[in-house]
C-alpha cells in the first residue's frame, strides 16, 4: 500500500505550566493512498489536531508529518501554502465557500489563486460526480446547505490533491444531504482514486470509510477496518464506558 | 444595558480609536479657533494697559489711513501732515503736562549689508521720530540708546536682526529724502509684543521730518501727556475746543479700542473661515462613525439578539448603542479640546509665517470653549449612531438561536429617487445660474444651491454608482482570482463603500473647485496684464512704495528703449468714495496702458482733466465733460471727466495728466516707471542695462511682465495654499475612514480569509487582496469628489467672471496629482489592514464560531 500521509512521534502541547495541554502524545499514523480513513474519539481526543497537524494548518511541538514525499515541520510559511494550494484538499464543517464567488469560481478557486488552468476533463467528471451542473453560477446564499458542502468537496477534489482532509463535513447537514455528500467521498475514493481523511463523531458517517482511527486522549487507541455503524458505534460506547 | 454599553466600547478599543480619531480632529479644530480667538481677545486688553500718549492730535482727514487700491504701483501714499506752529499751541492749553512732535510714516527701507532691502514683500517699512517721553512712548531702548542726531537710528530688535547690525553698526536706510547711513544707536522692542512682520527705524524727531516728511514744517501727529488729576476725555475735549483747524483729537483709550477693533475684525474673517473647516471636518467625521457603527452593530448581531431575547426592550437596544455613542463622543470631545490647545498655538505659528506675528498672549480656555466642543463631539456622535441604533434595535431575539445571521440589506431604490431628485434640481439650479450671469447674486446662491444638491444627491446614489463604477474599474482585474475577489470585496457592501468614498470625495471636492478658481484666477491676472500693460518693463517700489524722481533720471535715457515714462499715485475722494489718482507723462498714456475706452478719449488730458474706469463713473453717476469735485489730502479740487475706460484687473481709478497731482499738492514721488524697448532691440540686453542702472537703488525692483505676473501669482498662491492646507485635513479624515472601513471589514470576513489562506491562498495575495479593494474605493471617491469639483469650480467661475475671473483654466497637472494622491493614499490607507488581514490565525479564523 502506498502511504499519503505519515505522522511519526507526533506530540502537540498546548500552553505552560499549569495551562499545559497535551492535544497529541507521541502519535505514529500512516495514511494508506486511495483509501478513505475517519479519525473518531471524543471530544477533546485530539481528532482535529490531528488532522490540522497532517494538513499543515497548525504547527507540530516534536515528531515529523510527511505529505507524500515532503516533510512539513521544515517548510515555511510560503512552502506549506503552497503545499495546500496544490497538494491538500480540505472540506470544512461550516463557512466553506467563498461568499463573493459563484459556485464554479469556489470549485476552480485553489487553481485561480495559483494562476493555473483546470483540468478541464477532470473538472466536469467532478462536476457532473457532484451534480451541480445546473447551480454553477449561483452564489453560495443561493444553495441549500447540502449543495454548499458538495461544492466544497468539488473544490477540494478539482485540483486532484494529493490528499483530501474533511473536518465534520456533515456536520450542520440533514441526514439526506449528508448521505449525498458521504456517498460522494466515498466514489471518489472508489471511482476516481482519491486518498481521503475525514474527522467525524458520527458513526454512521465512519461507516462510509474503508478505516477508522479511534483517538482517545492525544493516542490512536484502536482501530478498525470495513465498519459498520453498528460496530463504530458500539466502540464508541467503550470509550464512555472507560471513561465513567 | 449601560454597562452592557461600556463593555461593548471597551472591547473594540482599537476600531473604535481611528473613528475617535475623526472627532477629535473636528472638535480640536472648533476648540482651537475660539481658543485662539478669546486669546487674541485677552491680549488686546493688554494694549489699554501698555504706555500710551493720553491724548494724540492728528490732522482730520479721510485720507489718514492712506489711499488704497489703484493697481501695479499703487504707491498712493501721502501722509496727511499738521504744522508744527501747532506744537506751542497744545502746550499752552491747561491740563497739558507735555506735547511732543511726532512722525510715523512708511517708506523707510533697511538695508542690510549687501545693500538688499530687509524684509520680505507684504509688510510695510515703517519709520517713526523718537518719543522722549518714556511714559508715555510705546517703545522703550532695550539696549543702547535713543537716536539723538541725525546721522543715529534705532531700530526694532527683529528688524536688527534681519539686517545683520547691532548696536554701534552702520546701517544704510533709504528714503523718500534719499539713501544714507546711519549709526545703530540702540535696539528698542514694543511695549506689547506682537508686530506684523514689518521693519521699523526710529529717527530722531528732525531726521524723521526730513527723511520722511521732506520738511522740518510738519509733523504727522501730536503727543500730549495728561498733568496728574485730568483724565483723558476731559482733556481731550478741552483741546478739541481750543485748538483751531479741522484735527483729530484722540483719547489713548479710543486709539486702544480702535487698534483692538481694526485687529478684531480681521480675524474675525479668519474665525468664520476656520470654523468652516471645522464643520466640513465634523461632516466627514459622521461617515466614518456611521460606518463604524454600522459594522459594530452587525458584529453584534448575535449578541444584541441575546439582549433581546432575555427581555431587553427595542428602546434599550437602541439607548445601549447610543450610550456607547455618547460615551466615545464624550472621550473624543475632550481629547480635542486638548487638541484645540495644540491646534490654536499652530495657527499661531501659521499666521506668524503668513507674515502676522501676533502679541503674545496667555492661553484663555472659556466655559463657553468646553461646552461647545462636547456637545458637537457628542452630539455628531450620535447623530451618526442614531441609523446604526435603530438597525440594532430591529434585530429580532429568535437571531440568536440562528448560526449564520447577517443584517438584512436594505434596499437601494428610495436612495436612487432621493438622489436622482436631487441632482435633477442641481441640474435645474445650475441652468438657471448660467441663464442669470448678470445678476452676481441671485446667480451665486443657484450655484451655491446646485452644489448642495448635486453633493447630497452623489451621496444619495453613491452606493448605486459605486457598484458600477467599481465593477466597470475591476474589469481589468477579473483576470486572476485575487483581482476578482478584491472587485467583489469593494461591491459587496456598497453603502458602506459609499460612506467610505464619499468622505474623501467631500474634501476632494471642495480641493479640486478651488484649484479650477485659483487656476483661472491666476489666468485671468495674467491675461489682464497681457493685455493692459504695454511696457515691456516695469520699475516699482519694493512693497509698492513711491521712489525718488532720481530713479527715473537714471534709467531715461537707457540705451535700447524706446520710450521710458514714470507715473505717480495720490490718494483722491469723490464725496465717501475714496480712490487713487494716477498721473502720467502728458501724451505718455498709450506706452503705458493697453486700456479699451468705453466713452471718451483719453489723447490730451490737460492737467485737470481725468478718465475714470467705468464702475467708478456708474457707481458716481458723473458723465463725460463734467465737472467733478474731489478732495485731495491737500483740500478739495475739481477734475473734468473725459472718458472711461473698461476696468481691467488692478487698473481701476481715476487717471490724468501728472502735472493734475502735483497741482493738487502731490510730491515728486515716482509710483512706478514703465519702459518700452526700442524695435529691434534685445530684451537680455536691455534688462541688463537697466539692472546696472538701477543698481543704485535698491528700494526698487525692476519687473517684467513675466515676473510682475509671478508676483501677483505668489499672493495668490499663498492664500490658496492655506485653504488648500486646511482642506487637506478633510481629507487626511477621509482617508482615516478608510483604514477604518477596511479593518472592520477584514475583521468582519476574518473566516473568509482564513478560508482563503488554508485553501492556498499567500499571504502577499491576501494583502494585494485588501490593497486593490483600497485603491478603488479610493479611486471612486476621488472620482466623484473631482467631478464634482470640476464641475461646480467651473459654474463658480463663470458666475465669478463679472468680478474679473475672465479665463477658465482646468489645473489638469493638479486634478492628475490629485488622483496619484487618491491611488498612493488608498494603498497606505490599506497597509494596515492589509497586514492584520495577512497575519490572521488560519485555524482560528476557520474554526466554527
Amino acid at each position: 500500500m502506498t502511504i499519503a500521509a505519515r505522522a511519526n512521534s507526533l506530540s502537540k502541547i498546548y500552553g505552560d505550566g499549569d495551562t499545559r495541554v497535551t492535544a497529541l502524545d507521541a502519535v505514529d499514523v500512516e495514511i494508506g493512498a486511495q483509501q478513505f480513513t475517519a479519525i473518531m474519539g471524543p471530544s477533546g481526543s485530539g481528532k482535529s489536531t490531528l488532522m490540522h497537524c497532517l494538513a499543515g494548518l497548525d504547527s507540530v511541538t516534536s515528531g515529523q508529518v510527511w505529505i507524500g514525499d515532503t516533510e512539513l515541520s521544515s517548510l515555511s510559511d510560503k512552502e506549506l501554502t503552497r503545499l495546500r494550494r496544490d497538494s491538500v484538499g480540505f472540506v470544512f464543517q461550516a463557512f466553506n465557500l467563498v461568499p463573493t464567488l459563484s459556485a464554479i469560481e469556489n470549485i476552480t478557486l485553489p487553481m485561480d489563486i495559483a494562476g493555473r488552468k483546470a483540468d478541464p476533463a477532470w473538472l466536469d467528471t467532478v462536476i457532473d460526480t457532484v451534480g451541480l451542473r445546473d447551480r454553477l453560477s449561483h452564489r453560495p446564499s443561493e444553495l441549500s446547505g447540502g449543495q454548499q458542502q458538495r461544492v466544497a468537496c468539488a473544490r477540494a477534489l478539482a485540483s486532484r490533491p494529493t490528499i483530501v482532509f474533511a473536518d465534520e463535513p456533515t456536520g450542520n447537514l440533514d441526514s439526506k444531504s449528508g448521505a449525498e455528500v458521504l456517498g460522494f467521498l466515498r466514489r471518489s475514493v472508489d471511482e476516481f482514486e482519491q486518498t481521503i481523511v475525514m474527522v467525524t463523531h458520527d458513526p454512521n458517517a465512519a461507516s462510509y470509510a474503508d478505516r477508522v482511527l479511534f483517538l482517545a486522549d492525544g493516542r490512536v487507541v484502536d482501530e478498525m477496518f470495513s465498519p459498520t455503524s453498528a460496530s463504530v458505534l458500539e466502540r464508541m460506547k467503550a470509550f464512555d464506558t472507560a471513561r465513567a | 444595558m449601560f454597562r452592557a454599553a461600556l463593555r461593548s466600547l471597551g472591547q473594540h478599543r482599537v476600531r473604535l480609536l481611528l473613528t475617535l480619531l475623526a472627532v477629535v480632529v473636528g472638535v480640536a479644530f472648533v476648540a482651537g479657533t475660539f481658543i485662539f480667538t478669546d486669546s487674541l481677545k485677552q491680549s488686546f486688553d493688554a494694549l489699554f494697559s501698555a504706555p500710551q500718549a493720553d491724548v494724540t492730535i492728528s490732522a482730520d482727514s479721510q485720507f489718514a489711513s492712506g489711499g488704497q487700491g489703484g493697481g501695479p504701483g499703487s504707491g498712493a501714499d501721502q501722509t496727511p501732515t499738521i504744522p508744527v506752529s501747532l506744537l506751542p499751541q497744545v502746550n499752552a492749553v491747561d491740563g497739558v503736562a507735555g506735547a511732543y512732535g511726532m512722525v510715523t510714516a512708511t517708506g523707510a527701507i533697511v538695508l542690510d549689508k549687501d545693500g538688499k532691502p530687509v524684509g520680505r514683500a507684504g509688510p510695510p517699512d515703517r519709520a517713526v521720530s523718537w518719543l522722549p517721553d518714556a511714559s508715555i512712548n510705546a517703545l522703550s531702548v532695550s539696549s543702547g540708546q535713543a537716536p539723538q542726531a541725525s546721522n543715529q537710528v534705532a531700530l526694532l530688535e527683529s528688524t536688527a536682526t534681519s539686517a545683520g547690525v547691532g548696536v554701534g553698526d552702520t546701517v544704510t536706510i533709504e528714503t523718500s529724502g534719499g539713501q544714507q547711513s546711519y549709526t545703530v544707536s540702540g535696539l528698542v522692542t514694543r511695549g506689547i509684543g506682537g508686530s506684523d512682520g514689518g521693519t521699523l527705524t526710529v529717527f530722531d524727531l528732525p531726521t524723521a521730518q526730513r527723511q520722511m516728511l521732506g520738511n522740518t514744517t510738519t509733523f504727522t501727529s501730536i503727543a500730549v501727556k495728561a498733568m496728574p488729576g485730568v483724565s483723558q476725555t476731559e482733556l481731550a475735549n478741552r483741546l478739541s475746543k481750543t485748538l483751531p483747524g479741522k484735527l483729530k483729537v484722540e483719547t489713548g483709550a479710543q486709539r486702544s479700542a480702535d487698534i483692538a477693533n481694526r485687529l478684531q475684525t480681521a480675524f474675525g474673517f479668519i474665525n468664520t473661515f476656520l470654523l468652516a473647516f471645522a464643520l466640513i471636518a465634523l461632516f466627514v467625521a459622521i461617515f466614518l462613525i456611521f460606518n463604524t457603527f454600522s459594522m459594530l452593530v452587525a458584529q453584534r448581531t448575535r449578541e444584541l439578539a441575546l439582549l433581546r431575547a432575555v427581555g431587553a426592550s427595542r428602546g434599550q437596544v437602541r439607548q445601549s448603542v447610543l450610550a456607547e455613542a455618547a460615551v466615545l463622543g464624550l472621550i473624543a470631545a475632550a481629547i480635542g479640546v486638548l487638541g484645540g490647545i495644540a491646534v490654536s498655538q499652530g495657527l499661531r505659528l501659521l499666521l506668524k509665517v503668513f507674515g502676522a506675528d501676533l502679541p503674545a498672549a496667555p492661553l484663555v480656555i472659556q466655559p463657553r470653549t468646553i461646552i461647545v466642543s462636547l456637545l458637537l463631539g457628542i452630539g455628531v456622535t450620535l447623530i451618526s449612531a442614531y441609523v446604526p441604533a435603530r438597525r440594532a434595535a430591529s434585530v429580532p431575539p429568535v437571531a440568536a438561536m440562528r448560526d449564520d445571521v447577517s443584517m438584512p440589506a436594505k434596499n437601494l431604490r428610495i436612495r436612487g429617487i432621493i438622489g436622482t431628485v436631487l441632482i435633477v434640481i442641481a441640474a435645474l439650479a445650475a441652468y438657471s445660474a448660467t441663464r442669470n450671469v448678470n445678476d452676481n447674486m441671485l446667480a451665486t446662491r443657484l450655484v451655491g444651491l446646485s452644489a448642495i444638491c448635486a453633493l447630497i444627491g452623489v451621496i444619495a446614489l453613491a452606493p448605486i454608482l459605486g457598484r458600477w463604477f467599481i465593477g466597470v474599474c475591476g474589469l481589468p482585474l477579473r483576470g486572476n482570482a485575487i483581482g476578482n475577489l478584491a472587485v467583489e470585496n469593494g461591491r459587496r457592501n456598497p453603502r458602506r463603500t459609499a460612506a467610505t468614498a464619499s468622505a474623501l470625495a467631500i474634501g476632494l471636492a471642495l480641493m479640486s473647485a478651488i484649484g479650477v478658481l485659483a487656476a483661472s484666477t491666476k489666468a485671468s491676472v495674467a491675461a489682464v496684464v497681457d493685455d493692459t500693460i504695454g511696457a515691456d518693463f516695469i520699475v516699482l517700489g519694493a512693497n509698492f512704495q513711491p521712489f525718488r524722481p532720481e530713479v527715473f533720471a537714471a534709467v531715461k535715457d537707457t540705451p535700447g528703449t524706446s520710450t521710458v515714462t514714470y507715473t505717480r499715485q495720490i490718494p483722491l475722494a469723490v464725496g465717501d468714495d475714496q480712490g487713487v489718482l494716477t498721473g502720467i507723462q502728458s501724451g505718455k498714456f498709450q506706452q503705458v496702458f493697453n486700456l479699451t475706452m468705453d466713452s471718451g478719449t483719453a489723447d490730451n488730458l490737460l492737467p485737470g482733466d481725468a478718465i475714470v474706469d467705468s464702475d467708478t463713473a456708474k457707481r458716481l453717476g458723473i458723465s463725460l465733460g463734467q465737472n467733478v469735485p474731489v478732495d485731495y489730502v491737500s483740500g478739495p479740487g475739481f477734475l473734468i471727466l473725459r472718458g472711461t475706460y473698461k476696468p481691467a484687473g488692478p487698473i481701476t481709478g481715476w487717471i490724468s495728466d501728472v502735472q493734475t497731482l502735483t497741482d493738487a499738492g502731490g510730491r515728486d514721488l515716482d509710483s512706478a516707471i514703465y519702459v518700452r524697448s526700442a524695435e529691434g532691440s534685445d530684451p537680455t540686453t536691455v534688462k541688463a542695462s537697466l539692472d546696472k542702472e538701477l543698481a543704485a537703488f535698491p528700494a526698487v525692483k525692476l519687473q517684467d511682465q513675466a515676473s510682475l505676473k509671478d508676483q501677483i501669482n505668489q499672493q495668490f498662491d499663498r492664500v490658496f495654499g492655506f485653504i488648500y492646507a486646511l482642506l487637506a485635513l478633510a481629507v487626511i479624515v477621509a482617508f482615516l475612514g478608510i483604514v477604518n472601513t477596511l479593518a472592520l471589514s477584514v475583521f468582519e470576513r476574518r473566516r473568509e480569509v482564513g478560508l482563503l489562506r488554508a485553501v492556498g491562498t499567500s499571504r502577499a495575495q491576501i494583502r494585494r487582496m485588501v490593497v486593490i479593494e483600497s485603491v478603488l474605493i479610493a479611486l471612486f471617491g476621488a472620482l466623484i469628489g473631482l467631478s464634482l469639483g470640476l464641475i461646480y469650480g467651473t459654474l463658480f467661475r463663470k458666475v465669478l467672471e463679472s468680478v474679473g475671473i475672465s479665463k477658465l483654466a482646468i489645473p489638469t497637472g493638479q486634478i492628475v496629482w490629485f488622483v496619484v494622491l487618491a491611488v498612493v493614499g488608498g494603498i497606505i490607507a490599506a497597509l494596515w489592514p492589509a497586514f492584520t488581514a495577512s497575519r490572521l490565525d488560519v485555524l482560528k479564523a476557520i474554526a466554527s464560531n
